[in-house]
């Protein structure tokens, strides 16, 4: 267990897995997720300010790789609001904040029918302040991300029940530190970054504790091989590396590059696009 | 990777593991090379369609083999079937899915598939010419007893629960919405700790109220009741305590209001330190305070004695209280 963040270890570890891990079957099992990986890795590493450490026209050659030039985003979008993830139509408020990000990214949100986007995500929200994947839906941690910054992109903050779900989300932290996703749920790090992500563009961070959730955070990491895993003793992975890295750069941990909560971006490519929103971190310590 | 223990390898066993994996990474690798390219070739055979199941059955997350096979029946296989062929093809898609979902019960793309093999069902068979929807009432009928067996399973997991809205919502006989109260009594019943039952009975009660068929006073009243008996049972638990706040709402109704916020003081007196009791003594008092007794010192000292209390006891949600202390005073 460590106290403080092995980032030559992580950067190490992330390395490694488009080399050595190579070799394994569960290299190849996790094919489809080749994308996600790029964009996990790619994101830890820049928050870690060690960008350069995967070869840039390699995975720039893979995404160009995974085009298809007849999809549309804009047409995934059903007749009630949400989006699906691809033409044969699985619905859930993660797909419709994949499609409000990158038609903001792209610069085209106009081409976007917002008020029937955010009528749906309105369905999906539940009494106790949170949002769940389809409207009738429970609250889940990681659908208020998807809901929270989906509203933000869209300036549409005011839909929110603030009150119940600051609430509902400063009791996601256990007594250890570690943050669960729905109540009476284990404490994972993944939902360091759904929870914190959401309370972060709503500006009310302190409503948790930050020093124990940066310590569970801290105790996850696998001193050995690099990566971050779900819980203490696992085995590590770059999805909960990288959303343990955003929580800790959302916490203000030292020497972080800061990340923008409602893209899981670095904030100053964000800034360059002018995109940001008016999300408050706490403030990067300097030891 | 959700929950799995980490092991130490050393090198030697590292390698040996690698070893040992090597032809089944060349047959998977072949398997998939095979299907992708079939893919690309709109190939729409039997033989492609075996093949799909076969690279499922090793790994059922390759979502781009699903929709190719999905692909195949639409192209290749339904227009040369009749309506009892597409149905029996369809039964066998249930079952095989089955199968893969006791052992990935939180794979998206199974339950998907069903949802997609549900809605593909024909009308039949005709009887005097007519379609008689007997396919579709037997497969939508199954389907509500495979998410009952998969909440028993894992009673919180959110697919299953999804997967058991849809299909009530969707099927072609629809069942009345009080047996689905009574399914969450059941369920809740058997773990008061499982707020997926709690958020559904909410759910279901609003659809209740909504069209007249249960009363919303007496049966809110009842509820009041139900929930009782949870909080005393474990007042540390908070699926029921979320859900009692659901039913005081925004506290318009002052009767109810003070007859819950005595109810919890006497619980509190038998629990001295239940969070829970303190924390909601706090909001409902404040419910109190906004709607019906604006400017009650009273109230106001007792929530700020209540949240010095929170602070000591719950020291990780420390600013939480203190913003809550601060508001009283404004």
């Amino acid at each position: 267990m460590s106290t403080s963040l092995l980032v030559p270890q992580h950067v190490a570890y992330i390395r490694a897995l488009s080399g050595d891990s190579k070799h394994e079957l569960s290299y190849d099992l996790s094919a489809h997720l080749r994308m996600n990986a790029v964009y996990w890795s790619l994101t830890a590493l820049l928050i870690m300010g060690h960008g350069d450490a995967l070869d840039r026209d390699e995975m720039i050659d893979f995404v160009m790789s995974c085009w298809d030039e007849e999809a549309d985003i804009l047409s995934l979008q059903q007749p009630s609001g949400s989006f699906a993830g691809d033409a044969f139509g699985e619905t859930d408020t993660r797909f419709l904040y994949c499609a409000v990000n990158a038609l903001s990214l792209l610069g085209k949100l106009d081409k976007l029918d917002v008020e029937k986007t955010v009528a749906y995500i309105r369905r999906c929200s539940n009494f106790d302040g949170g949002f769940g994947a389809v409207a009738g839906a429970e609250s889940h941690a990681s659908r208020v991300f998807v809901c929270i910054a989906s509203l933000a992109i869209l300036d549409r903050l005011d839909e929110v029940n603030q009150p119940t779900l600051f609430w509902w989300l400063s009791e996601r932290q256990l007594p250890n530190g570690g943050l669960n996703g729905r109540p009476e749920k284990l404490e994972d790090v993944c939902y360091s970054f759904w929870v914190l992500s959401a309370l972060s563009i709503l500006n009310k961070l302190t409503w948790i504790d930050s020093s124990k959730l940066e310590a569970f955070i801290l105790s996850a990491q696998n001193t050995e091989s690099g990566g971050i895993s779900d819980r203490p003793g696992n085995m590590p992975d770059v999805f909960h590396t990288i959303f343990g890295l955003a929580g800790l750069s959302l916490l203000g941990y030292p020497t972080l590059v800061d990340l923008d909560p409602v893209y899981c971006m670095p904030t100053s490519i964000i800034e360059n696009m002018g995109l940001r929103k008016g999300w408050k971190a706490l403030q990067r310590r300097t030891s | 990777m959700h929950n799995v223990k980490r092991h130490k390898q050393t090198p030697e066993a590292l390698a040996e593991k690698r070893q040992r994996e090597k032809s089944k990474i060349d047959e998977y690798l072949a398997l998939t090379d095979d299907v992708l390219s079939r893919k690309k070739k709109q190939d729409w055979s039997n033989d492609a369609f075996e093949l799909t199941q076969r690279l499922l059955q090793i790994n059922p997350e390759f979502y781009t083999v699903w929709n190719y096979r999905r692909n195949i029946l639409l192209n290749g296989i339904f227009p040369q079937s009749t309506p009892e062929q597409i149905n029996n093809l369809l039964s066998n898609e249930l079952s095989m899915t089955t199968t893969a979902l006791k052992a990935n019960p939180k794979v998206y793309w199974i339950w998907n598939h069903r949802r997609w093999c549900l809605e593909n069902v024909p009308d039949g068979p005709e009887r005097n010419e007519v379609p008689s929807m007997e396919w579709r009432q037997a497969n939508w009928d199954k389907e509500l007893f495979v998410a009952e067996r998969m909440l028993d399973a894992d009673a919180r997991n959110f697919h299953a629960w999804n997967y058991r809205r849809y299909v009530l919502a969707n099927m072609p006989t629809r069942r009345p919405e009080t047996s689905e109260l009574a399914y969450t009594s059941r369920k809740i019943g058997a773990n008061f700790s499982n707020f997926s039952a709690w958020h559904q009975r909410s759910k279901t009660l609003v659809g209740l109220w909504e069209s007249g068929q249960l009363d919303p006073i007496q049966s809110r009243d009842d509820e009041f009741e139900f929930v009782s008996n949870a909080l005393y049972t474990d007042p540390e638990d908070q699926s029921a305590w979320i859900y009692h706040r659901w039913l005081i709402g925004s506290g318009e109704n002052k009767a109810q209001l003070e007859r819950e916020i005595q109810l919890i003081f006497e619980l509190l007196q038998e629990q001295p330190d239940s969070k829970w009791c303190m924390e909601s003594l706090v909001h409902y008092k404040r419910l109190l305070l906004q709607n019906h007794a604006q400017d009650s010192q009273t109230l106001k000292q007792e929530c700020g004695e209540l949240l010095s209390r929170l602070a000591d006891l719950d020291p990780i949600r420390y600013f939480r209280y203190q913003d809550l202390k601060r508001d009283l005073d404004q």
